[in-house]
């Protein structure tokens, strides 16, 4: 009964998934088989927004609180409903075309745009705080059972957050780390569970995910500058030792400072190549399965409605393929963060000693 | 590209967002948690080495219980030698014991036979003698008158002699 029920379940979630997909595509061709304007869908999917559709409807959007500081240095709040539908409200409005597409902008008396400090909790930072609230639920959940019932084994979904926890740091942090796993491990705790939610809330079309949050460059920006500050700010003196003067034949540091120059620029490309993982990786993911969706809409545009027919079941079937490997991907994408970070922090703790 | 370019406002949400869920976590949640499954780690731990010490003990006993029967069994059977050995000696003293208090007691009985075959012995050759003597002195007396009366005297009183025995 149950296995019937799941299996009902996941085909009802995942027809609303294709659903919420084929729809959200859906709106820019209202007439017959126009081409759909791919870019602009694409983009918008991926970006960052000022509201958030209500699940299955293009355009209705659930309000959220636009937060800007005007040219005169005052701050303005208001909802988000008030300038999407292309209204003007205290001299804010949503900028079309530009460099501020889709941004909010201010236009000032002589006509021209700018735009203001804007600190909007916009779709994706309200994404935020939702997973950020999952992950301290889901964390709590299972400190509140260690607390009730001592050492027994949590079960069920516990069980399976502490196998996660487990193999993050009892088989990931704790070899690599060592003795200092304690100190680090509730950051990268946090990072690979913040993450890991980030990117499964994702893959979810409808409300309390589907906003694109690894795949943001802003995102992925503060953590692996996170990564980066407790890297060189607890780096030891043997760290910044090999990175200035590092073990190599005279000739490749002292007149031309080669080699440091390198290492320097380590410091830098590591956490910066952390960031464009995970950026590139869940990104290309979301890309991929509204390529396929958009196929459909090409296709039918393209050939007539037999082949967008004959294409739609294609593209169904690839585009749950990749959500699948998609989810694959979250978990992987969140370890490799978090094990890299671990490797840089530690890196970052050599010893004399440990040199042989 | 809009895409490549961090945007500030989310930069600022996103850093307070997780400095945030990390303190709040840090504070309250990992380091029990950690704490909590290094500790049931270690329990188990412990209670796989303290299985396999009792099992060891118990294979230790159970072997020095086998032992101790074992031992036990060959006293038994010892004991049940010794036993059998001491009830046959004491078989066969009481068996030479026996023989010679009969020895003993058929010897007792042949010396007091003897006795009194000698004693009745004596008596008799005393009766004898006294019946002798009182023949005599009839003889004697009855000679005196008659000879053939004497012998038939004689004859009379060896008879009565006789019949008195």
């Amino acid at each position: 009964m149950n296995k019937v029920i799941t299996a009902l379940i996941a085909v009802v979630v995942l027809a609303l998934m294709a659903w919420g997909y084929t729809d959200a595509s859906h709106h820019s061709h209202d007439g017959e088989a126009e081409m759909p304007a791919v870019k602009e869908i694409i983009f918008e999917h991926l970006g960052d927004a000022y509201g958030w559709e209500v699940p299955f409807s293009h355009s209705k959007r659930i309000p959220l609180p636009v937060i800007v500081r005007g040219n005169d240095g005052a701050w303005h709040v208001f909802s988000s409903s008030r300038i999407t539908g292309g209204d003007t409200f205290e001299g804010f409005k949503l900028a079309h075309g530009g460099d501020y597409n889709n941004k909010v902008v201010e236009v000032l008396s002589d006509g021209s745009e700018v735009r203001p400090l804007d600190l909007s909790v916009t779709k994706n930072a309200c994404g935020i705080f939702i997973s950020a609230l999952v992950v301290c639920l889901m964390v709590f959940t299972l400190k509140r059972w260690y607390v009730r019932n001592g050492l027994k084994a949590p079960r069920g979904g516990k069980g399976m957050l502490e196998l996660i926890v487990d193999f993050v740091y009892g088989d990931t942090i704790k070899p690599i780390m060592g003795a200092e796993a304690p100190k680090y491990a509730p950051y990268l705790l946090t990072v690979f569970f913040f993450i890991l939610t980030m990117n499964l809330l994702g893959l979810i079309v409808i409300f309390p995910g589907g906003a694109n949050l690894t795949g943001n460059i802003s995102v992925t920006f503060v953590l692996a500058l996170c990564t980066f500050l407790i890297t060189n700010f607890t780096g030891t003196k043997h760290y910044w030792k090999e990175i200035l003067w590092p073990e190599v034949p005279i000739a490749l540091k002292c007149p031309v400072p080669l080699m440091p120059l390198i290492e320097v620029l380590g410091i830098f490309t590591k956490p910066i190549a952390l960031m464009i993982r995970l950026f590139a990786n869940m990104m290309s993911g979301h890309m991929v399965v509204i390529v396929f969706m958009l196929l459909i809409f090409i296709f039918t545009a393209l050939f007539g409605a037999f082949a967008g027919g004959a294409t739609s079941i294609l593209s169904l079937i690839l585009s749950l393929f990749m959500l699948v490997l998609d989810t694959l991907v979250s978990f992987i994408q969140a370890y490799v963060f978090t094990i890299l970070s671990t490797m840089f922090i530690s890196m970052a703790h050599v010893h004399e000693e440990h040199e042989a | 590209m809009e895409l490549f370019t961090p945007e500030f406002g989310l930069v600022f949400w996103m850093f307070v967002a997780f400095l945030g869920l990390y303190f709040i976590l840090s504070k309250f949640a990992w380091p029990f948690i950690i704490k909590s499954m290094d500790e049931r780690a270690e329990l188990i731990d412990k209670g796989v080495s303290y299985a396999q010490e009792a099992k060891q003990q118990l294979d230790n006993a159970k072997a020095e219980a086998d032992k101790l029967l074992a031992e036990a069994r060959g006293q038994q059977a010892d004991i049940l030698r010794d036993a059998t050995k001491m009830r046959n000696q004491i078989i066969e003293n009481a068996r030479g014991e026996a023989a010679v208090e009969a020895k003993k007691v058929a010897e007792a009985a042949q010396l007091s036979i003897e006795q009194s075959r000698k004693e009745s012995e004596k008596q008799l050759r005393r009766e004898v003698s006294e019946i002798a003597l009182q023949i005599a002195e009839k003889v004697l007396r009855t000679s005196i008158s008659n000879d053939k009366a004497q012998q038939e005297l004689v004859e009379k009183y060896l008879n009565e002699v006789e019949t008195k025995n």
